[in-house]
């Protein structure tokens, strides 16, 4: 309930929580009234303890794109019960594997020119020297973090407890 | 709690609320008591009652991936508090538009030296069809009018420019794939629908629209260069017609043509000369 003493009008978790929105109302900043279903789904989720206990827990200069990645998560999770945003991730993952192996296999055939051509050859913007072939960025499978588990939706039905690397499966 | 004198021990998660773990406890095969870790996760994240909550939701053939989906998801979010799925995914789409990039990068390299490679054979193969024209047009100097029937193999020529059309294929080979989108359409469209059950029949539909154009760039410069060509073998096949009609040769307005015929009749008229020659010695002696 918003108090006459306050001209800004409660956050919209104190709304939807029906509760008196102080001033240091930890939701406030990231959870504007003109956005309600944003509270909404993520308390539906996570539950609004739970994400005051993760907010107060990171800096306060991050809590916003938490905010985010957690109404991101939640509506995913909406729409996708089972999978969630993981499904996402999983899609995506195994795109790159396969772009990766499509890639190595174009550097291969490059290679078979390059190992012909001995004359002037092209120099490209940003490639460096033909001679050696630029795998480039090449990626790292981790992709600069571990996914805990391997994915449930490949054919291993074991992929139980945490795993190293994400090495082409989550 | 472990049950005292008993072989079964409760699951992590009635451990950690420390209750009795019944047998039809409904997170028993989801959080094994030797693994405390992912519980408390999926507990912070999510909490029990919200795990519980989703699991009723769903139907229980599907709850072991609904399980394994939440405790990845709580995982994440423990190793990156702050972004968590989120920066994942950016992080994964990034790796897409970089190894896009990259393989858009090879390719054109791969046409580049393809396209060298076929203009080296052309020119070799024009210059062996001039010296085997020269050859066969001193041979018929010399056969009589039946032999001219011999099939030359200028043929051969015409089938050099096609050479240039299989790199397409092979270009369009690699972009089936069904990634490459120089607009990141297919990496948002991706996201948007990670969702619906056929990511990859609508992502190969667009990545293929994207690729028939670039296919159609690639194969006009192909086009161009048998567009050049084509005349030159035109005359050279009129050419095999002409040899035993001057004035078809004479129509000719190819200069090359002009050019290659006249050298031929310049060495007639050597060995003519050289036979007159020896005729006036001899006739001297």
């Amino acid at each position: 309930m918003a108090s006459s003493s306050y001209s800004n009008s409660p956050c919209a978790a104190c709304k939807f929580l029906r509760r008196k929105c102080l001033p240091g109302c930890i939701f406030s900043p990231y959870f504007p009234p003109e956005e309600p279903q944003k509270f909404a789904n993520v308390h539906k989720i996570f539950g609004a303890s739970n994400v005051s206990k993760l907010l107060n827990e990171i800096l306060p200069h991050q809590r916003e794109d938490a905010v985010n990645s957690l109404a991101y998560e939640a509506e995913a999770r909406l729409k996708d019960p089972v999978y969630g945003c993981v499904g996402a991730i999983s899609v995506l993952q195994r795109q790159v594997i396969r772009l990766q192996k499509e890639l190595d296999a174009t550097n291969a055939n490059l290679m078979r020119f390059t190992g012909n051509e001995v004359t002037s050859l092209p120099v490209f913007p940003g490639e460096g020297d033909i001679a050696n072939p630029v795998y480039g960025r090449r990626m790292d499978h981790n992709y600069g973090f571990s996914l805990p588990y391997a994915s449930p939706w490949n054919n291993n039905p074991s992929g139980d407890g945490p795993e190293e690397g994400g090495d082409g499966s989550m | 709690m472990t049950l005292k004198g008993g072989t079964s021990q409760a699951c992590a998660a009635c451990k950690y609320q420390r209750r009795k773990c019944k047998v039809e406890c409904e997170l028993k095969p989801f959080f094994p008591p030797d693994n405390p870790e992912m519980f408390r996760n999926a507990h912070k994240l999510f909490g029990v009652s919200n795990i519980r909550k989703l699991l009723r939701e769903v139907d229980p053939a599907q709850w072991v991936d609904a399980m394994r989906s939440i405790t990845c998801q709580a995982d994440i979010r423990d190793k990156f508090p702050v972004h968590g799925c989120c920066g994942v995914i950016n992080q994964l789409q990034l790796q897409l538009r970089l190894a896009e990039e990259e393989l858009y990068a090879v390719l054109a390299q791969i046409a580049f030296f393809r396209q060298q490679s076929n203009q080296q054979n052309e020119i070799e193969s024009v210059h062996d069809s001039a010296s085997q024209l020269q050859a066969l047009s001193l041979f018929h100097q010399e056969a009589t009018p039946s032999q001219h029937q011999h099939q030359p193999p200028v043929n051969a020529l015409p089938m050099a420019s096609h050479q240039a059309y299989p790199n397409c294929n092979n270009v369009v080979a690699y972009n089936n794939s069904g990634y490459l989108d120089k607009d990141n359409v297919v990496n948002s469209f991706w996201v948007q629908n990670s969702y619906n059950g056929d990511n990859n029949n609508n992502n190969n539909q667009m990545a293929m629209q994207s690729v028939s154009s670039s296919h159609l760039n690639i194969q006009q410069e192909p086009a161009q260069e048998y567009d050049e060509m084509h005349p030159f073998f035109d005359t050279i096949d009129d050419r095999q017609s002409y040899i035993d009609s001057k004035d078809a040769y004479d129509s000719s307005s190819d200069s090359s043509l002009k050019d290659t015929t006249q050298s031929v009749d310049h060495i007639a008229d050597n060995e003519l000369k050289s036979a007159a020659a020896s005729f006036s010695l001899t006739s001297v002696n």
